[in-house]
């Protein structure tokens, strides 16, 4: 097939991905009802009483209580969490379910612990890279670039 | 989601299975479905180029969401076929879709505090799946057990090759 035919049909399938990227943010809002860290900064008091999904930073662990930092474009707030007792190290990340209260407060009905600690999430990146490096080398063990067709075509033919 | 790793062990499994009783599938093929696996964590090229530095530069709303969604996986496995020889682009596409497939899947099987995963079938719903909530993507037991997995099935698909 034609070089410039495969070009077109690579640019048609781009321009949609393209168009999905900007319809999706244009959208956001119907998938993900709750509040994001920008809602929380401008107009707090409004929000309060509703449901919360956010994921945060853990700063300051207590007793029954955390301290998390959460961010989303650009815009960061710090929320109290009560209602929880859950094993987390300040530096790691935490979902939190629950309702906006006033004064920053979020009373949790769910907490899950994404990364307990720094280190979790270094062993996650490590190894995505480790899987992606695998992958790279297995795949042009069976596939090589063809300069004249500039296709993929397979070692053994 | 579950590491890069274990979202490439997951196909090489099922691939590796389906390898012995369907004929066209060997290796080469298996590793090409592996390769869709990785398009949902493409998402992450936002930590290399933020979305919000996107959005400037192009001056319309941005988000890089779609790429770990069926819609970006079926985009996606399209640009991949076309990237291969023309009678190979049928088998391509499946491979990698199927494979893409697997990754929204085991994400779709993850924590989430309000029990409800994420947008994974846009753009052709906004529905969000129930999940299980099986794991947490740091959690370290989901690649040892993906390990143990592949490893058996490679050690029995060296047994059947030898065999055949």
């Amino acid at each position: 097939m034609r070089v410039w035919v495969r070009v077109g049909i690579v640019l048609v399938l781009c321009l949609t991905l393209g168009g999905l990227f900007v319809h999706a943010e244009m959208t956001e809002d119907k998938r993900s009802p709750y509040p994001d860290a920008a809602d929380l900064s401008t107009g707090y008091e409004s929000y309060v009483g509703q449901q919360l999904m956010v994921f945060g930073t853990v700063t300051e662990t207590g007793d029954s209580e955390m301290e998390i930092n959460v961010e989303s474009d650009g815009a960061a707030i710090t929320l109290r969490v009560t209602g929880t007792k859950t094993a987390v190290e300040p530096g790691g990340v935490v979902q939190v379910y629950g309702t906006v209260e006033p004064g920053g407060t979020i009373a949790a009905e769910r907490v899950e612990v994404v990364n307990s600690s720094r280190w979790a999430e270094f062993y996650k990146y490590g190894a995505s890279a480790v899987g992606a490096l695998g992958f790279l080398l297995l795949f042009f063990r069976y596939w090589r670039i063809d300069r004249e067709t500039w296709t993929l075509e397979a070692r053994d033919g | 989601m579950a590491d890069l790793l274990t979202h490439l062990l997951v196909p090489y499994m099922l691939l590796t299975a389906a390898s012995w009783r369907v004929d066209w599938v060997d290796q080469r093929w298996v590793v090409v479905g592996m390769g869709g696996a990785a398009i949902p964590d493409l998402v992450k090229v936002g930590i290399v180029v933020d979305r919000r530095i996107v959005e400037a530069l192009l001056g319309v709303p941005f988000t890089y969401m779609p790429l770990s969604t069926l819609g970006g996986v079926l985009l996606l496995a399209g640009i991949i076929a076309v990237a291969f020889e023309r009678r190979h682009w049928r088998p391509v596409f499946g491979l990698v879709t199927f494979g893409g497939l697997t990754s929204l899947l085991l994400d779709g099987m993850r924590v989430y505090a309000d029990g409800r995963a994420s947008a994974w079938l846009y753009p052709f719903t906004n529905w969000r799946p129930p999940t299980p909530s099986l794991y947490v993507s740091s959690d370290p037991t989901v690649l040892v057990v993906a390990l143990l997995t592949a490893g058996t099935v490679a050690v029995l698909d060296r047994r059947m090759r030898a065999r055949n």
